[in-house]
């Protein structure tokens, strides 16, 4: 009776000692990777905002886009993408352009240049350079000293070493869920979109005949299909 | 027979009381055993999503080969974007069309088997980590060892893979005219075609998944042939190729 009470006790505690870890080692892994089962794990990222655009349509340069948001993270774009193959821009580049980049599924990290320099860039530019569906600029006038930008998300950060900036990068860099255009490139063909020479940023409030963000509060129930009636963009 | 027959009397001699305790816990053992199996039984049933077996794991050669794979072929395919336009000697222009057609059909395979297998299409990682699980295999560990070792606690976004071009490297090629450029393209590409060699032959190697194994063996041996057709164009441009990175 002792061995029969040892055996089922020995059984439990195998079962136990094999499966708890293997959960619990999964379960942290897993909790920033997309999958069927979590599309979106930026929701579990503290801080983390989020709006959800279509499609956006495309202007052309000069032409100017009525962005809602600072940096902006979605909406109208260039027809150009701002390179992102790992590209570090050590100048402001255009929002139109680094939008279409989002909309192709790149995160954008942009600093403050009057808060972030030196070793604080040298850490951001590590995350960056060279990395697929990325790419880092400075932004005047951020509203925080560091601001991390995907398609529909954003989190602003004070450090650069914050943990978070690799889990947002994890959860929706390249996730096919949260960006509109899955398997487009980041990289740019001559003639197009040059990073060694990119269009530069515009600190000015755009005028009256910027695009609005008409197709940029989709996600209010009310009126869920409105925005495909714009036509996306196909670049 | 003999033997048999000794068996039950070997048990008799217990007390009936004893004999019923031993009976209980007997059956207790055997309930738990089933429960037990039952148990493994449906963790096995759950990884089975409409009659398909479990799916690659993350850390697996598949997964790792597909995401590592994948990225490598992208700035090839970005070099040759710029071939495309710049390239001045109509071979190097269709070397880059071939080239071009062929990784981005390649790079859409592999991202494919990525979103079935419900991974991650871009790894967050060091890359090329897949690579060291199973050192032991023909020829492969030296390839890789010798690129991929890197400094323990580096960056969570790995170091380049072997054959990779910085970016002063593509800044350079894209303000690059002339025949220069052709030479230029045809020797970043060919350290680049080089450097992804150890990744594919690693994975024909150690992959189970079959479309795997065919895909890395594929990608091997026409990166080989076009390394010696590169190897040739190089020559007639009279230029040399660029040692491994």
């Amino acid at each position: 009776m002792i061995g029969a009470a040892v055996v089922i006790i020995a059984l439990i505690g195998a079962i136990a000692y094999n499966l708890v870890p293997k959960i619990s080692e999964r379960t942290e892994a897993q909790k920033y990777v997309p999958s069927a089962d979590n599309p979106d794990p930026s929701a579990v990222i503290d801080g983390v905002e989020k709006i959800d655009y279509p499609a956006g349509t495309h202007v052309q340069a000069p032409q100017r886009v009525a962005y809602d948001q600072t940096p902006p993270m979605g909406g109208p774009h260039d027809q150009y993408w701002a390179t992102c193959t790992g590209t570090v821009y050590s100048e402001p580049i255009r929002s139109e352009n680094a939008v279409h980049s989002l909309e192709h599924g790149a995160v954008w990290i942009t600093y403050d240049p009057q808060k972030v320099t030196g070793d604080e860039v040298s850490t951001l530019e590590a995350k960056v350079d060279g990395q697929p569906y990325t790419l880092m600029s400075p932004y005047p006038g951020l509203p925080s000293p560091i601001s991390v930008q995907s398609w529909g998300h954003r989190l602003a950060l004070d450090d650069s070493e914050d943990d978070r900036l690799a889990q947002f990068i994890t959860a929706l860099r390249r996730n096919p869920n949260t960006h509109p255009e899955a398997g487009a490139t980041c990289s740019t063909t001559p003639g197009s979109f040059d990073p060694s020479a990119p269009p530069p940023f515009d600190a000015s409030a755009p005028g009256p005949d910027a695009v609005p963000m008409t197709v940029g509060q989709q996600s209010a129930p009310a009126a869920p299909a409105t925005g495909s009636n714009l036509g996306p963009g196909n670049g | 027979m003999a033997e048999s027959d000794d068996t039950p009397v070997l048990t008799a001699p217990a007390a009936p009381a004893a004999g019923g305790w031993a009976r209980l816990g007997r059956t207790l053992a055997v309930g738990v055993f089933a429960l037990v199996v039952g148990l493994y039984l449906g963790i096995g049933a759950s990884g089975l999503r409409g009659g398909h077996p479990e799916p690659p794991a993350q850390d697996s050669v598949e997964v790792g080969f597909a995401q590592d794979m994948s990225v490598h072929h992208s700035q090839a395919v970005e070099m040759s974007a710029m071939a495309l336009t710049n390239a001045t000697d109509p071979a190097v222009r269709t070397l880059a069309y071939d080239v071009l057609t062929t990784q981005q059909g390649q790079w859409g395979t592999m991202q494919g088997w990525l979103a079935v297998w419900d991974r991650p299409l871009q790894a967050a990682g060091e890359p090329m980590t897949w690579m060291r699980a199973t050192e032991d295999s023909a020829g492969t560990a030296a390839g890789m060892t010798e690129h991929a070792a890197m400094p323990p606690g580096s960056a969570i976004q790995g170091p380049r893979m072997p054959g990779m071009a910085t970016t002063s490297e593509l800044d350079t090629l894209r303000r690059t005219t002339g025949p220069a450029f052709d030479t230029l393209y045809l020797q970043l590409l060919l350290r680049h075609h080089q450097g992804g060699l150890p990744m594919a032959r690693y994975a024909a190697a150690n992959a189970t998944e079959q479309v795997v194994t065919t895909l890395a063996r594929q990608i091997a041996d026409t990166q080989q042939a076009e390394s010696t057709t590169m190897q040739q164009l190089l020559t007639a441009h009279g230029a040399a190729p660029l040692p491994m990175n």
